[in-house]
């Protein structure tokens, strides 16, 4: 059975963790107080590099990385903490801003002394009136207590948190949709580059880094970096010669949802399976698993057999779906992936910020074609077409065969491919909403087939067995080029 | 539209409180314009729905257009053109909420209160009779873990059943 290994949540459930007293008794804000003692705005810098921390946000970009970026010379430059917390299955974040908002606080602080930064926006939500809440409390005690405002703590640092409220639009949790958001206007991203690193908020160099991300600086700081790095798989990435190490290090905030006796937050070490994790909250609700989303709702589906893929950055991404925000939702016998699909797709039809048109027009459409699907209207050609695949000379060609048309199916491909192409990777879309949208519609069709043919042949939605849903290994998209990673200490 | 054309009904401008919260806010940011959200929110929450006359006071206080102010609030779902009831209810409909039965919490909503459910263009629609409740479905509130979830104004109600609706309802 596999521990919980809480860093972050450690102290989430002790009484009072929220008032800066009761913070303080363990260790709230030693590990800031350490950093400005010990340690130049560079070595943290370097500190963060070298323990491999990856953005917990969504796009999982190294956060070391991203700091390096920052030119160093142009002030002020800013950070902006994400707090949106919108992605359908993520939760983890709520806790922290209502339960532990000084640690946000403190990592925040030291994000600022690294990057020497002296205004911070914490973005939450508009629907977090709690979490705003306890954190404009946390903030206004920081203040009074010397740690926030003109030269903290006696060191000449002069740092500033205020917090901003966004008002229920998805998109704001993108980074620049964020940063427009911020100021003041429709929450619309803009293209990149220029990444936020050099021009962000008001024309200035940004830094912007989820809630959970910055939670893990005042651990880093304060029991190093090796401590840090034991935590999680560290993999060799072999395109580069000689191979280069891939940390996926440290914990993550798994939030688990839909199908299991017990879903909530979970802090584990990167790196375990969706069946460990499943057994860890509790256990399926039901008989069997049918599918699990890995990363929020934008990150394509996994099928049954998929359940052994490690739950980590790297991982994921070479079976062909992410990890994204962390946001495990899991499907039983009973749920009809048709539904679910549809279910998602609405809520991308709805979010759609409407700037470019492949997604304005594209995802509702995909939205249209998915309901009709399942209102029991879907297309399918009457005429067959000849088969193409592997013929018997072992040469790609007509098989000989004959297929049925599923017009609506191909449509569906078709539409979502022209948003986001889910096999080459390229958007035709100034941010990459459009990847999410197009990566659950195609993955959910592929991988559940079957279960899409058959509410098109009956004309009414027909949820089928877990083995009849799912199409076989062999005609898995993602399952042919996925492989295991070795871990780096194997080569 | 311009300035000229907006209909002013009622005048609004900011109460003595929220004038002190919105001296406090524009001092945040080196732009005046980007105190946008949190000052549209202060004015909702003081006139209930904005106005056209809200979003000129808004205009001019953050000294920009009013066509600008309009444009952003026509993008964010959270701000109303139109009056809704005191208590409005947001539904959660979003997949893991769906996948615990939010449609039972909101079909015993709609029968309860005896409305339909509000469109974004047409908040009058999920507006009971007697301007009390606004029926609305919202997507994902990140609250999965304790799904099906509704909020009722600025509150969270988590792991519904229509029994514990009921005593939502009667608690108001
Ligand atoms: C459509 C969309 C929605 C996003 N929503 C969020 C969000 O709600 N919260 C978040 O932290 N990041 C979100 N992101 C990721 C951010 O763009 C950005 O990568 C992240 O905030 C960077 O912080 P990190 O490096 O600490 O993860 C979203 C991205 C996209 C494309
Ligand atoms: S991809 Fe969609 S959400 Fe992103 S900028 Fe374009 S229209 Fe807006
Ligand atoms: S889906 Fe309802 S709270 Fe996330």
């Amino acid at each position: 059975m596999i521990e919980e290994k809480r860093i972050l949540y450690e102290h989430l459930d002790v009484p009072d963790i929220n008032t800066f007293d009761v913070f303080r008794q363990y260790d709230g804000y030693t590990r800031f107080e350490k950093a400005i003692a010990e340690y130049q705005p560079e070595d943290i810098a370097k500190m963060v590099m070298d323990s491999g921390l990856k953005g917990r946000g969504g796009a999982g970009f190294s956060t070391g990385l991203k700091w390096s970026f920052v030119p160093r010379d142009i002030k002020p430059c800013y950070l902006c903490c994400n707090a949106d917390e919108s992605e359908p299955g993520t939760f983890s974040n709520r806790y922290v801003l209502e339960k532990n908002p000084h640690l946000l606080i403190e990592g925040i602080l030291i994000c600022c002394y690294a990057m020497g930064i002296e205004t911070t926006y914490v973005y939450i939500r508009g629907e977090f009136t709690l979490g705003k809440k306890m954190l404009d409390a946390a903030i206004k005690e920081a203040y009074e207590k010397g740690y926030l405002g003109k030269d903290v703590r006696g060191t000449g640092l002069n740092i500033d948190i205020y917090t901003h409220p966004g008002a229920g639009a998805y998109i704001c949790g993108e980074e620049t949709g964020l940063i427009e958001s911020l100021e003041g206007k429709r929450g619309q991203p803009r293209n990149k580059p220029p990444f936020p690193a050099v021009e962000g908020v008001f024309g200035k160099p940004t830094v912007v880094q989820n809630v959970e991300t910055l939670c893990n600086l005042p651990f880093i700081v304060g029991n190093g970096v090796e401590w840090y790095t034991q935590m999680g798989p560290t993999y060799a990435d072999t395109r580069a010669n000689p191979p280069t190490p891939d940390p996926n290090t440290g914990t993550k905030l798994y939030c688990i949802s839909g199908d299991v006796n017990e879903p909530g937050v979970y802090e584990l070490e990167l790196g375990l399976t969706s069946t460990e994790l499943i057994e860890v909250a509790g256990g399926l609700r039901g008989e069997e698993v049918k599918a699990v989303i890995p990363g929020g709702s934008s990150a394509p589906i996994l099928t049954h057999y998929e359940l052994d893929t490690r739950l980590d950055f790297t991982s994921l991404t070479l079976a062909k779906s992410m990890l994204g925000s962390g946001g495990i939702i899991v499907m039983n016998e009973t749920r009809n992936i048709v539904d679910c699909l549809l279910n998602i797709m609405k809520f991308y039809a709805h979010e759609s910020c409407g700037q470019c048109t492949p997604c304005r027009w594209g995802t509702p459409w995909v939205r249209d074609i998915v309901q009709r699907i399942a209102d029991g209207n879907g297309r399918k050609s009457t005429i067959t077409r000849p088969k193409f695949g592997v013929a018997e000379n072992g040469r790609w060609g007509d098989t000989g065969e004959t297929e049925e048309i599923y017009e609506d199916l191909d449509l569906l491909e078709s539409v979502a491919n022209n948003i986001a192409n889910v096999d080459t990777m390229t958007w035709n879309t100034i941010c990459v909403f459009g990847i999410a949208v197009s990566w659950p519609a195609v993955s959910y069709m592929r991988k559940f087939r079957p279960e899409f043919e058959a509410a098109i042949r009956e004309g009414k939605l027909v949820t089928l067995s877990v083995a009849e849903a799912t199409v076989p290994p062999e005609e898995n998209y993602a399952y042919q080029q996925r492989f295991v990673p070795k871990e780096f200490a194997d080569l | 539209m311009s300035d000229e054309l907006i209909q002013i009904e009622t005048p609004f401008a900011f109460n003595e409180e929220n004038q002190r919260a919105f001296d406090a806010l524009i001092g945040r940011y080196p732009i005046k314009e980007a105190a946008m959200l949190p000052t549209l929110h202060l004015a909702q929450k003081q006139a209930g729905y904005i106005t056209p006359a809200v979003m000129k006071y808004v205009a001019e206080q953050l000294e920009v257009s009013v066509m600008k102010v309009k444009d952003v609030v026509t993008f964010y779902p959270m701000f109303f053109e139109e009056p809704v009831g005191e208590y409005v209810i947001r539904v959660c409909h979003t997949l893991p909420c769906a996948l615990r039965d939010c449609k039972v919490v909101l079909d015993h909503l709609k029968e309860k209160l005896g409305t339909d459910v509000a469109s974004e263009t047409n908040l009058a629609k999920g507006t009971t009779a007697d301007s009390k409740f606004t029926l609305m479905k919202v997507e994902c509130l990140a609250s999965c873990d304790v799904a099906p979830v509704i909020m009722v104004n600025d509150d969270l109600y988590k792991n519904l059943t229509p029994e514990k609706v009921d005593e939502i309802l009667d608690n108001l």
